[in-house]
């Protein structure tokens, strides 16, 4: 077992656990810090993979936007100490979940995947530009992105704001 | 590059390692006896860390900031897009330079929107 | 790079007009003449679709942007349908006057959504498109800001957000699993894997449904179809209609487009998709028609119709599956089927918002005697119900027709009988509307008046619909060469 190992298992039972508690925990402001503490975790499996720029970008969107995004929003609520009470679905829910789990894990075991013998790129900043800017790149989904935000920003705006 | 962030990794141990023994210290001292408790209402009060607090401390926050918030989202993401393409600026010409520009239009849209609307302003 | 901008043309014109609309907003006072711009957009996004129409098929990123007749006849069809609803509207945007501005325009951006999703071929490009037509409709329907649209922008929200989830993990495990983002590409990935059922590869097998589970949540088909009612009641009418048609539209035109160009071959992969979609279908619209019986709401009811509709279309989708790659009927079919079906149930949610409108009531027993109170809403009405049953003269006939033909040809027999039984069902609670307003006595002897805009935006539709019905000859053809040539 090498170092890259223990760390990639360290980082995987950090993220689920904190996934978990955002699940469990009845403080939905509590849960919003875990899932600050998930996010990072992700950002850290993102670098034991080598994808630099993937970790810094989930660092800054994730953790630094959605995250702060989430808590404002709860802040913004008046009840926010009737938590997080469980429905009736608790248990169907669960249990659909845990098959959907099974479903997952025996197709990604029983498949035969391709693995790339190539080395991974580093650093990937650079590459990801000409991938996405470059010839025969993704300026078409990235146009669409624009546009998709301009949309957001409108709904948010229209959407809090009184009638 | 792995090597690097084991440095930062190492720095995250090392800080979380500090951060627990700083409170555990003061906690074991006292179990074993070496340090004498003798607690009085003075000595436990807050010290040197605010005002006590009256009332509750949850606060419902003024949905003003939220527009802040969901602005600095949509420029975030924009920034993760903007900088992949500063660092082969050069390499890249025009065509990738107009693709950026047309992607700054569509937002500035949205941003003179959000000005003109006063959303920006805080009343 | 050749960018071929031209290819471009519609979907950027409409877009330059969107944003037209959103600056204009800021400062004018007379908020009609943003209905006239959002229109002019939708002409002028549409004259270029037209230009494009009869040119070779071509492409434009690489592969990414596909213009073929099949993109250009659903880009039409959105156009089409946005502009009715935006001309239906007008009355409507009385409730929330001072954001008329960004309702234009977020109709029109949901318009280039679904125009992208008709014209893309790659993952990437599919998902963002899908979800900027989403995302505009999500706010869309909580446009009225009263606890039932709130509600119901809400609901849509978080289950489309699930739905979108659903299909990124498809995505991903089919990406994993070839490598490639673009449909063609991936088709050609799958050929090289030594298959010979979709058990030797689970996650090709898990990709599929979960793909087929992302998107039934768009075309709203059994099991996905649990935010439909409450969504359509709660939403503004003229994006209840919206929702309806175009939507669902664009559901099946990147259904249609994936499933064909991406799992087309082997034989019998495409067989194994296309009896996994005959299934649906015959429960989408069984289930449909039986719960639609007992609806008291007519919002409500043609909720529950347009699933039973839904469930008509993938009679096509399930023909594309069975006959893969020497179908033509079913994709024909579906077209007509949905071109049809656009204008009828359009017409019908026009005929409701007139009438809405002013009785401030969408409850089926509040419709009685509307044939003596407003005769010519009532008629359109009727006549839209009567193309929703597939009775003639009406264009839900010929459609109906069509795509069961489809159904018989490529031996899913067993599927059109249902489908068949189930027209019968739809029969009882289709003209239990039309009873209740002809033969019903009037509450009150009150007209109901309806705007100008309303009623040429009947009109239009129900000629439509007749035309479509009577003399379907032309478009039966357009519908022929616009999967005749089908870029991959």
């Amino acid at each position: 077992m090498t170092v890259l190992d223990i760390v990639f298992w360290l980082l995987a039972v950090i993220s689920i656990g904190a996934a978990l508690a955002v699940v469990f925990l009845q403080n939905i402001f509590r849960a919003a810090l875990f899932l600050v503490l998930c996010f990072f975790a992700v950002a850290g499996l993102f670098i034991t993979l080598q994808a630099d720029f993937l970790a810094v970008a989930q660092v800054l969107i994730y953790v630094g936007a959605i995250s702060i995004l989430i808590i404002l929003a709860i802040m913004l609520t008046r009840e926010m100490w009737r938590g997080n009470p469980g429905g009736r679905f608790q248990l169907p829910a669960f249990i659909i979940a845990l098959g959907l789990f099974g479903v997952m894990v025996w197709a990604v075991i029983n498949t035969s995947w391709q693995i790339s013998a190539e080395l991974p790129l580093v650093p990937t900043t650079a590459a990801i530009g000409s991938r996405l800017f470059g010839e025969g790149g993704l300026l078409l989904p990235l146009e669409i992105a624009a546009v998709l935000l301009l949309a957001a920003i409108l709904g948010a705006i229209v959407l809090v704001r009184e009638k | 590059m792995l090597t690097d962030y084991g440095y930062v990794g190492l720095f995250l141990i090392i800080a979380i390692l500090f951060a627990v023994s700083m409170p555990l210290l003061p906690l074991t001292l006292s179990l074993l006896g070496l340090v004498p408790k003798k607690p009085n209402p003075i000595k436990t009060s807050t010290y040197e860390c605010g005002v006590e607090t009256i009332g509750k401390t949850w606060v419902q926050f003024n949905f003003r900031y939220y527009f802040y918030a969901l602005l600095f989202v949509v420029f975030d993401i924009l920034i993760v897009f903007l900088f992949p393409w500063a660092t082969k600026l050069k390499q890249l010409g025009a065509g990738a330079f107009v693709a950026v520009l047309a992607f700054l239009l569509i937002l500035m849209v949205g941003y003179i929107y959000a000005w003109m609307k006063r959303v920006l302003e805080w009343k | 790079m050749s960018l071929k901008l031209e290819l471009l043309t519609p979907e950027l014109s409409l877009l330059i007009f969107a944003l037209l609309v959103i600056l204009l907003d800021l400062g004018i006072k007379q908020k009609k003449v943003l209905a006239g711009v959002s229109i002019l957009g939708l002409l002028v996004s549409g004259g270029f679709v037209l230009t494009l129409w009869g040119r070779e098929s071509a492409s434009a990123f690489n592969g990414m942007f596909l213009v073929d007749p099949f993109a250009l006849f659903f880009k039409l069809l959105f156009l089409i349908a946005a502009g009715l609803v935006i001309l239906a509207s007008q009355d409507y945007v009385s409730k929330f006057a001072r954001f008329q501005g960004e309702y234009y325009a977020l109709i029109l951006i949901s318009a280039i959504g679904m125009m992208l999703l008709a014209t893309t071929g790659e993952l990437i490009s599919i998902y963002i498109a899908l979800e900027l037509s989403s995302i505009s409709l999500y706010i869309l329907t909580g446009f009225l800001k009263d606890p039932k649209s709130s509600e119901a922008g809400l609901k849509y929200l978080l289950l489309g957000a699930v739905a979108s989830a659903t299909l990124l993990y498809g995505m991903a495990l089919v990406f994993g699993l070839t490598g490639k983002t673009r449909l063609t590409e991936i088709a050609q990935a799958i050929q090289t894997i030594p298959l010979t059922t979709l058990l030797d590869s689970p996650a090709l097998l898990l990709g599929i449904i979960l793909l087929a589970c992302g998107f039934g949540f768009k075309i709203a088909c059994v099991p996905f179809q649990m935010w439909v009612p409450d969504v359509y009641e709660g939403a503004p009418t003229p994006i209840t209609a919206y929702l309806s048609v175009a939507s669902k539209a664009a559901g099946f035109a990147v259904i249609a487009r994936f499933f064909y160009t991406t799992f087309g071959v082997p034989d019998w992969l495409s067989l194994n998709w296309g009896i996994l979609f005959a299934s649906l279908s015959a429960i989408t619209m069984t289930l449909g028609n039986v719960i639609a019986i007992a609806q008291t709401n007519i919002k409500r009811m043609l909720g529950y119709s347009s699933i039973a509709q839904a469930g008509y279309l993938m009679v096509g989708l399930a023909a594309v599956g069975v006959a893969s790659m020497a179908d033509t009927l079913g994709r024909s079919g579906l077209l007509f089927f949905l071109a049809s079906y656009t204008l009828t149930n359009l017409g019908a949610f026009i005929a409701i918002i007139a009438i809405s409108n002013k009785i401030d009531s969408d409850l089926i027993d509040d419709y009685t005697g509307m044939g003596s109170r407003a005769p010519l809403l009532a008629l359109g009405l009727t006549l839209c119900l009567i193309s929703l049953i597939g009775l003639p003269p009406t264009a839900g006939l010929i459609a109906k027709i069509y795509i069961f033909n489809a159904g018989v040809h490529y031996g899913l027999l067993w599927l059109v009988v249902i489908g068949v039984i189930n027209s019968c069902i739809s029969a009882y609670y289709y003209l239990g509307v039309v009873k209740v307003m002809w033969l019903g006595a009037p509450v009150s002897e009150e007209k109901v008046p309806s705007s100008w805009a309303l009623r040429i935006v009947l009109a239009l539709t129900c000629l439509g619909v007749l035309v479509l019905g009577i003399i379907p000859g032309k478009f039966v053809q357009i519908a022929e060469t616009a999967v005749r040539i089908f870029t991959s």
